[in-house]
This record gives C-alpha cells, structure tokens and sequence, in this order.
C-alpha cells in the first residue's frame, strides 16, 4: 500500500527538544513498531506522522509525496489512541461509521463497509451496543474498527494494548499481527513494551532521548544490538554490564580481564581497542549457565518453573543476573559457579558502541 | 450457642446506630423543618383562609375557586411561562456561545474568564439600577444611541410601555443569569476528553462538525440539568422585576411571583396570596417532575449510566 519516509524530523516544545532529527524509511506493507522508554519521543513522533503535531523541521513522505502541510484525513493515515477514543454517545455501528459520515458516504456504502469491518473483528453481534457496555478488548477492536472502514494507507497505533489486562494483551497481540497480514498494510505502533515491540515487529525502532539507538529487526537487535542501550532496553531479563579492561587483541578476538578477576577471550572485532582500554562485556542471564569461571552469591532466587532467575552479586560486589534451567540445584544465599561461552559475549566501547560480535547465530544476518 | 445469641446483639446493636444516625441527622432536619417545612405547611394552611393585618378566618376553597375564575390568572401564568422559555432558551444559546468561545485556546482567555464573572457576583440590585439608567428615555445610552443613528426621532422609555418594558425585563434577567451558564457549560466542556477531538479530526471532522456530534451530546446532561434550574430560578425572578418595573406598566411584567407578592405584602391579603404561592408550588413540581424524567432519558441515551 504505502511506504513511509521521515526525513530529519526535529520537534521542540520550548526550549526542549524532544527529537533530535530522525530518519527513517519504511517499507510498504511492513509493521514497524517505535519503542523506547517514556519521554523518548515516540508518541510524538506517531502525533507528527499523524498530522496532530507539526514538526519543527523535517518532512514526511508518504508514497512519494510530501504531506508535511496537510491535514491529518489527506495524508492517508487513520489511527487508534491508547484510550481508544470511542464516542460513549454513539452506538458501535455509528462509532465505527464516523469517518464515513464525515465525508457523507451514501447509507447503503456506510452499511457495508461497517458490516465488513464488524465481521473482520467479530463485533457483527455488538453493532447496536454503546461503548459502555462493552469489554475492553471490544472496544479496542471497534476503535480498530473506525481506523479500518477509511482504508488508509498506513495505520498507527499508539500503545493500543496499555489499558488492557495481561491475558487480553496477549491474545490482542496475536489478533493484530493476524490483522496486519489480512489487511495487508503499512502499520506504525508505538509501545513502551519490549515484548509487544519483539513480537509483533517485522523492524523496530528504538528511540532514546529523542534519537533512533537502532533500526532493525528483532533478532538483529538481540544478538546485534548497536548501542549498550538497545541492549539492555531489548532481553529480559535486563543484560548484565560487566566493566572489564582490555588485554589485547588477535585472531582469536578481544582479550580481556573482568574487574572480578576473571580472565576472557571474546570473539568482536577490536581492531580500534587498545591495550588497557576500559570497556563493558555485556552478558545476557540467558546465556549464562552452572559451569566455571564467573562466581555469584544468590540473594533472590525466582523459580518460574521452565527457569531459574537468580539475582545477586559477584565477589567484587557487580550485581549479576542469571536465568538457569528451571530445576537448578541452587539456593538463596549459596555462592554458584557460573560460566558463559565467550561467543554470547557482547563489548560496548566506553562510548557505549559496539564491538561487533564475529560468532553470532545466523538468524541474526 | 453463638448463633442463638447473634439476633439479640444484632438488635442492640441496631437500635443505637439508629438513634446515632437521626442524632447526625437531626440538625439538618430541624433547619429545613424551621426554614423550610413549617412556612410551606403555614401557606397551605393560609390559603384556606382570609387572613389579613385584622383577622383570618376558615373559608375552605373560595380563595382557589377566585383564582380559577379569574381570566387575569391564566393570562399571569401565560406570560410567567412565556418569560421563562425566552429568558432560559437566550440563558442557554448566549451561554453555549460563551462557554466555547471562552473553551477556545485564544491569548489572554484567563482574562476573558475573569470578565464574564461581573453580571453575576455584584449585588443584582446594584446590577439592576445600572440597568434603570441604561433603559431611561432622557438620560439613557440605549435610548441615545438609537436617537444618534437616527433608529428613534425622540427619547424612547423603555420601562413605560408594555411590550418594550418586559423584553428589557428579559435583557437584564439574561445579563444576570448568563454568566454561571457559561461557567458550567465551560466546566462540562473541559471535561470532554482531548483524544475525542483528535479521534475526530484525524478523520477529518471539521470544527463545526466535531461541535455537533462531540461538544453538544457529550456536555448533554449538562445543558439538559442546567436548563432545569436556570428554569426555576427564573420562573421565580423577583427582584430584577421588582426593582425595574415593578410588575408594570399595567401588568406587562407581572409574573406569578410578583402577582403572589403584591398581593399577599402590597394588598395585605396574606389567605389569597398564599393561595397563589401554592399554585407555583404545584406548576413546578409538575414542571420538575416532568423535566426529571426527561434529564433521566437524556443521560440514559448519551451512555452517562
């Protein structure tokens, strides 16, 4: 349907500004999603594609054309607010139809467009029905709804899921990455949650302090993340940072030594470290299993059955998380011997950049 | 054994928070039973008579019966009625209009909310002399200017004839009222989610649209509750008619709540006033009772619950 392009968008607010010139190129048909913490500026930049925020620079592309100056209804865009933003007065059907009335659509064509709409999300049996008297995955299906009946070209979502409990978001996950395939379109959605970001994106953009960290895929930003940021924002549990100091480099990698002690050769590409640099080996509780090498004393044990997390400290008193397999023989206060294969390490410079890892899985490309 | 013992106790139990709750309760009544009750109860009880300064005697229903065989009666309730739809309709359109000028984001809308408040906290009687000056045929600004655009050849008094006297009734009345409307409407329409708008206008809702089919039904209630008081405090308006015209000319103003006053104060015939206050008691019961019903449909219907 569309491609969507963002050339050097800056917004201030004041003497703030919460976007600091973003680039950006999005593939027709792809369902790219903005994360990042609160604050970082991806709702505001969702509100400029929209039209309901200008930008302070900057353009923004859609299918070729520059719609910087248009109204929100002639860039081609719909969208759906976290609070779903349903007239409590107006009955689903009359919710759904609102855009339709708006550009005075004959009955019978406003009929059909909202019965289709209705069945694609299973609301047929609601239409009569107020917003009140619905749950509120049903409301967020009819505030999708009203976004599907103008046949946009690309649709945004801004934290659509938030208000929901945990089992519904789960289930509405899964409704809308269904949906993205029926419709076949261009979606943008902004969420604060790295789970919602990792399953459902084909590319996420994280977004910190105004900036994008990285663009990519979701397994690119696992086992390629391009800024300690991206990280520790993307994994959970968080990854841990381990400052370490650089011993020297060869083929066989970086040769480094934890501040514990712990002596490691890490396969990255270190050609621009120097003997003595200080740098952080990034390690995901993931990776990390019962072995030799690293030491931590447990303080909590958390048992979620499939893993064991364990939070604690190393002997030089660096916090240190691990997921161990569910029936692990450990225990709180116990000391357990750890190790990682060097190959899951990652190395961010004192910068906070990557080295970039040599040995990582395939999946990542 | 604890079973059989439960009642007893539930009992006493009972019983004192009975008394605590009329204890808690019994300041409140005994006020309105004093300021509220007894004056009511004492009107009813007056207009079955012929009381006057010298003496009051049981009549039954004689005074009722004068009331509804007087043409002079239909014709006050007629004009009561007709006072009240105009000045709450103007109430309400000049207080929607303000409210959303005022809801505008316009430099200074502060300021212009302090502005609207004056009509509405001075003295209505201070208000209402102001008024008398405005409306004066010799001296008045009303009557000067038309005199000055050459809309009238000679000085026009207002308050002198009967037609022009009770729209300049009106005029003031809206003045004084107008102004808590606005404030209300404006409090309603700040409440109306922003997302609504947006939701609206990313699907390309213009303003005047977005008003109609957001502002106006989600601040329904509203209007719709507001409409109901605004109406009975200016079905029972007295002083800005009192001090304006005083009923007059030849009962061109004269609205229930005058007739009842000068007859019952101005005439000393305190058994058929009272007989008239009864029957404004009654006209809005029925009226409140009917607009209730209706404020219920309204909140069922804009999904309030």
């Amino acid at each position: 349907m569309a491609t969507l392009n963002l050339q050097n968008i800056t917004k201030s607010f004041g003497a703030s500004q919460v976007l600091k010139g973003i680039d950006l190129a999005i593939k027709d048909k792809e369902f790219v999603v903005f994360v990042g913490p609160s604050g970082c500026g991806k709702s505001t930049l969702l509100r400029i594609v929209a039209g309901l925020e200008e930008a302070t620079s900057g353009a923004i592309v859609i299918e070729g054309t520059d719609v910087s100056a248009l109204a929100p209804v002639d860039r081609g865009i719909s969208m759906v607010f976290q609070s779903y933003a349903l007239y409590p007065h107006l009955t689903v059907f009359e919710n759904i139809a609102f855009p339709l009335r708006v550009q005075k659509l004959p009955e019978t064509e406003v009929k059909s467009k909202v019965a289709k709409a209705a069945e694609i999300l299973q609301l047929t049996e609601k239409l009569q029905l107020k917003p009140g008297q619905l749950s509120g995955g049903q409301r967020q299906r009819v505030a999708i709804g009203r976004s599907i009946v103008r046949n946009p070209k690309i649709f945004l979502f801004d934290e659509p899921l938030s208000n929901l409990d945990a089992a519904l978001r789960g289930d509405m996950r899964v409704e809308l990455s269904q949906l993205h395939r029926d419709l076949a379109a261009t979606m943008i959605y902004v969420t604060h949650d790295q789970v919602e970001a990792m399953t459902m994106a084909h590319r996420i953009v994280v977004l910190n302090a105004g900036k994008v960290e990285q663009f990519g895929t979701p397994m690119e930003l696992y086992h390629h993340p391009a800024t300690r940021f991206v990280a520790t924002f993307i994994g959970q549990p968080n990854m841990n940072l381990v400052p370490a100091k650089v011993l020297g480099y060869d083929t066989r990698g970086l040769a480094v030594e934890l501040d514990g002690g712990a002596q490691l050769t890490l396969p990255v590409d270190g050609a621009a470290a120097k003997k003595g640099d200080r740098i952080e080996v990034g390690m995901r509780p993931e990776n990390i299993h019962l072995g030799q090498g690293l030491s931590m004393k447990v303080r909590v044990l958390e048992r979620l059955g499939g893993t064991s997390i364990t939070y604690g400290h190393m002997d030089n008193g660096q916090r240190f998380c691990a997921a161990l397999p569910g029936d692990a023989d450990v225990a709180e206060g116990q000391t357990v011997d750890l190790s990682i294969n060097p190959a899951d390490c990652h190395v961010f410079d004192a910068s906070g950049a990557v080295l970039r890892r040599l040995m990582a899985p395939a999946l990542a490309a | 054994m604890t079973e059989t013992s439960l009642p007893a106790k539930a009992r006493r139990r009972g019983l004192s928070e009975a008394w605590f709750a009329w204890a808690l309760i019994f300041p409140a009544v005994a006020f309105i039973g004093v300021i509220v009750a007894w004056p009511l109860l004492e009107t009813i009880r007056l207009s079955f008579t012929n009381a006057d300064m010298n003496s009051e005697s049981w009549v039954g229903l004689s005074n009722y019966q004068k009331l509804l065989g007087s043409t002079k009666f239909f014709t006050i309730i007629g004009l009561t009625f007709y006072w009240m739809v105009l000045s709450v309709s103007l109430k309400l359109i000049v207080g929607l209009i303000g409210a959303t000028l005022l809801s505008a984001a316009v430099p200074g809308r502060a300021l212009f909310r302090m502005l609207i408040m004056p009509p509405w906290v001075i003295p209505i009687a201070i208000g209402c002399i102001g008024w008398l000056w405005v409306y004066n045929g010799q001296f008045g600004i009303v009557s000067g200017m038309a005199q000055r655009f050459g809309l009238l050849s000679g000085p026009f008094e207002f308050l002198a004839y009967k037609n022009s006297a009770f729209y300049s009734c009106i005029i003031t009345d809206v003045w004084v009222g107008t102004p808590m409307v606005s404030l209300f409407f404006l409090a309603a329409m700040q409440g109306v989610s922003r997302d609504l708008y947006e939701a609206a206008w990313v699907d390309g809702a213009g303003r005047w649209y977005r008003f109609r089919r957001i502002t106006i039904p989600q601040i329904m209630p509203v209007i719709v509750s507001m409409a109901l008081l605004s109406a009975i405090w200016t079905f029972n308006s007295f002083d800005i008619i009192w001090i304006l015209t005083q009923g007059g000319p030849r009962g061109g103003t004269t609205t229930m709540i005058i007739d009842t006053y000068k007859t019952a104060i101005g005439n000393f015939k305190f058994g058929e006033g009272s007989a008239r206050a009864v029957a404004i008691v009654i006209l809005l019961g029925l009226f409140s009772l009917l607009y209730l019903t209706l404020l219920n449909r309204v909140n069922k219907f804009y999904g309030v619950k």
